[in-house]
């Protein structure tokens, strides 16, 4: 695979020169930031411990509705399936793996947020989930997400659910560090936190997982647009990712996958191209 | 030492350092012979010059095409229509907050607005469909929007009927009449505002391919036309001086004309290349994507205004109101924040810095962008709006807070001076006005583009070009004929 980009990479490279000798000094504008459009590989940056969306599988390999969607994009794209490589993301890591380049793209329930758009550019969003609130089966006390208030409260690092809570709507939790999503569950069945509060896809994953033993409190507070995390200024790489999105909805693959991996939680996943966020 | 070294010579006749045997071929070692190959490669290179000079032209035109005729326009009308279906569930929602408070004035005044929108929501969608012709996926998007507008407003009329028989005061209405407006407003934010918005940025994206393409293109293909027209009024020239020296002439004014005109006609059309890439550029980077941001800031801001109403109107939902209109109004303008009380004290700070050196933009967003690429009164204008827009917002909470709907009501969806609805079309207009600036720009740009190509002596680029090389090459076998004359 890493012939493959190389060889790509000097064609390009062979492209760009032939390009310059027939323009004239004055006139040839640098053609922006380099562009994933065209590259014949890709480092897919996905979650390794989202159970529905992104989950790595003993053997190694990922599975659910972001590694899907992402295989999807990447074929609109033009890359073959055995040309993925998917790269484990978490929270904390997406937005340094986009700017460093060790992956190329990001599906990895990426809520596209206004200071998220300073550092990255994002395609899509290719879902639009709402964050909910999940307690402990007998947890009766905790209704919606004001009862929070007081409550210990699961803290993902890079992860924008819990500053919603605490920051955003100002409802006074106890904040538990936590480095992933699958840690805080565990953290909630072994009585360390009282709550986890994020996307609903996210919690209808780990509560299909945990059968009875964790209730989802069904009160969603907020949009959370999930984002294709691109690099900043990729603008081609955008525009092709969300054309690739309104494809996904237009031919039905959407309303399948969405189906394939939340049909039995429960949800009723919105099967409407969502609105994009635009690429500028 | 050099002569031992240097292999025996090819059997060759002196004084020749090409092979003769082509030359015998093509008659090369005659004068007529000559005059004609000569003739030949001039007439080649007229043709070659007709060629680059029509791709390089037909470049410059699609370019304007596209940009200006059919993605720009188009970006525009779905921007107008992203506007009018927004609004129309905004005044739904202002409708069903007045409730029988009917002295509120506002509520006839919300309705004679729906209706307005309505209408513009129509002439907007018509044009978008007529400027997606030649998109068949863009043209069904339109007329999907259409179809579910008609369902929307089934929805509205049954939420306002519902809340007129609710006849409750002020403030939001009893809950069957909020879960039918439910179903509008979702209707509205999952089905059609995302449709009519994809397709103004599908525009912005196409106008962005469409410019770095055609623009490079046109560069390039200048320099082309300027080494081919070199090249043709290098061989006019040749054959020229051949003919003199042959014949001991001075000129011979049919090829003189025809280099005359070939230089004429090389410096016109490497102007008008100039030119037309010019106007590209001034479309593109000094309106369009101003255009483009503003059409989708002005989106995005009614939509935060309308999420403002629906946040009194659905306490069940204040919540994701509340954050989406946090959301919202980063995207507008961004100063770092992590809820609306900083957002709100991070806006002043940067505009009172703003105000103080217009040069000072510390925000990021649309109104970042523009402050930046248009630096000026208008901008300012907005900007001073956008405050104030956000301190009504602030007033709002804080009476939404304490309680005082009625009061919140009367702030929100009161059309006096004062009242949030009245300063939001303050800013709404602001923000069309600096749209219309930027439109003229563009406008302008595309009107002189296409007028230079349609423009010169004698017409229409695409009409002048073939003539004038057909002439050339008339021009150069007529210069030729009476001398290749002589020898017969």
């Amino acid at each position: 695979m890493k012939r493959v980009r190389a060889t790509t990479r000097s064609r390009a490279g062979a492209a760009a020169v032939l390009a310059l000798a027939i323009c004239l000094p004055s006139a040839c504008s640098a053609g922006g930031p380099p562009s994933i459009v065209g590259e014949q590989s890709l480092r897919i940056g996905v979650k390794a411990d989202q159970p529905g969306l992104g989950l790595r599988a003993p053997d190694g390999r990922f599975a659910g509705f972001d590694v899907d969607v992402a295989r999807y994009v990447a074929a609109k794209l033009g890359i073959r399936p055995d040309h993925i490589t998917f790269v484990p993301v978490t929270s904390a890591t997406r937005e340094t793996a986009l700017e460093n380049g060790s992956v190329d793209m990001v599906f990895a329930t990426y809520s596209i947020t206004p200071e998220r758009e300073t550092k990255v550019t994002f395609g899509g969003p290719y879902y639009v989930a709402h964050q909910d609130t999940a307690v402990r089966r007998g947890d009766t006390a905790i209704r919606n997400v004001h009862d929070l208030k007081g409550k210990r409260l699961c803290a993902v690092a890079g992860s924008n659910s819990w500053k919603r809570v605490t920051q955003e709507l100002n409802i006074a939790a106890t904040l538990v560090p936590a480095t992933s999503y699958s840690e805080c569950v565990a953290m909630l069945l072994d009585r360390r936190v009282d709550a986890v509060s994020t996307d609903d896809l996210i919690l209808a994953g780990f509560a299909a997982r945990q059968g009875s033993a964790v209730r989802i409190v069904n009160a969603p507070f907020s949009d959370e647009r999930y984002g294709i995390g691109i690099k900043k200024g990729d603008l081609g790489a955008c525009e092709a990712a969300n054309r690739a999105v309104s494809a996904m909805y237009l031919d039905g693959t959407a309303a399948a996958l969405l189906h394939k991996w939340f049909g039995t939680t429960g949800l009723q996943p919105d099967t409407h191209v969502p609105q994009f966020e635009g690429c500028g | 030492m050099l002569a031992t070294a240097t292999p025996p010579a090819p059997r060759q006749r002196p004084g020749r350092w090409w092979p003769t045997a082509p030359v015998r071929r093509l008659g090369l070692q005659t004068t007529p012979g000559r005059i004609r190959a000569l003739a030949a490669i001039a007439v080649l290179a007229i043709a070659g010059f007709y060629i680059v000079a029509n791709i390089a032209i037909g470049n410059a035109r699609d370019g304007l095409r596209v940009i200006g005729h059919d993605a720009g326009p188009q970006v525009l009308a779905t921007g107008d229509l992203f506007f009018a279906l927004s609004d129309m569930d905004s005044q739904v929602a202002n409708v069903l907050l007045t409730g029988r408070e009917h002295d509120l004035g506002t509520r006839q005044q919300a309705l004679n607005r729906y209706s307005q929108e309505r209408a513009t929501a129509d002439r907007a969608a018509i044009q978008a469909a007529e400027l997606s012709a030649s998109n068949p996926i863009d043209q069904a998007t339109v007329r999907s929007v259409l179809d579910g507008l008609g369902r929307y407003e089934q929805l509205a009329t049954r939420a306002m009927v519902l809340n007129e028989q609710a006849n409750h005061p002020a403030g939001p209405p009893p809950g069957h009449v909020i879960a039918v407006y439910r179903q509008a407003t979702d209707l509205m934010k999952l089905e059609l505002l995302p449709q009519a918005y994809n397709l103004t940025l599908e525009g912005g994206a196409t106008v962005r391919e469409a410019y770095a393409a055609k623009r490079a293109a046109v560069l390039s293909s200048r320099l082309w036309v300027a080494l081919v027209g070199l090249a043709a009024i290098a061989a006019l020239a040749g054959l020229q001086f051949f003919v003199a020296a042959r014949f001991r002439r001075l000129v011979n004014s049919a090829l003189a004309l025809a280099t005359l005109g070939l230089i004429v006609l090389s410096l016109a059309a490497v102007r008008l290349l100039s030119g037309e890439a010019a106007q590209l550029q001034a479309a593109k980077t000094g309106g369009f994507d101003s255009i483009l941001t503003m059409s989708r800031a002005r989106a995005i801001s009614n939509s935060l205004h309308a999420d403002e109403s629906r946040f009194l109107l659905d306490p069940g939902r204040a919540d994701t109101y509340s954050l989406a209109y946090l959301d919202k109004s980063q995207t507008v303008l961004y100063v770092p924040s992590g809820n609306l009380g900083e957002y709100h004290t991070g806006l002043s700070a940067a505009m009172k810095a703003y105000h103080a050196n217009p040069r000072t933009v510390s925000f990021l967003g649309f109104y970042g962008d523009e402050a930046r690429a248009h630096p000026g009164p208008a901008v300012t204008s907005i900007l001073t709006r956008f405050q104030q827009i956000q301190a009504d917002d602030q007033r709002i909470r804080r009476l939404a807070g304490a309680g005082d709907t009625q009061q919140a009501t009367t702030l929100l969806t009161g059309r006096t001076a004062g009242s949030s609805s009245y300063d939001f079309d303050q800013y709404d207009k602001a923000v069309v006005s600096l749209i219309g600036m930027h439109r003229a720009t563009f406008d302008q740009a595309i009107r002189t583009g296409d007028r230079e190509l349609g423009q010169s002596i004698l017409g229409n680029w695409a009409a002048l070009l073939p003539l004038a090389a057909l002439g050339a090459v008339i021009l150069v076998v007529v210069g030729v004929r009476a001398r290749l004359a002589e020898y017969r």
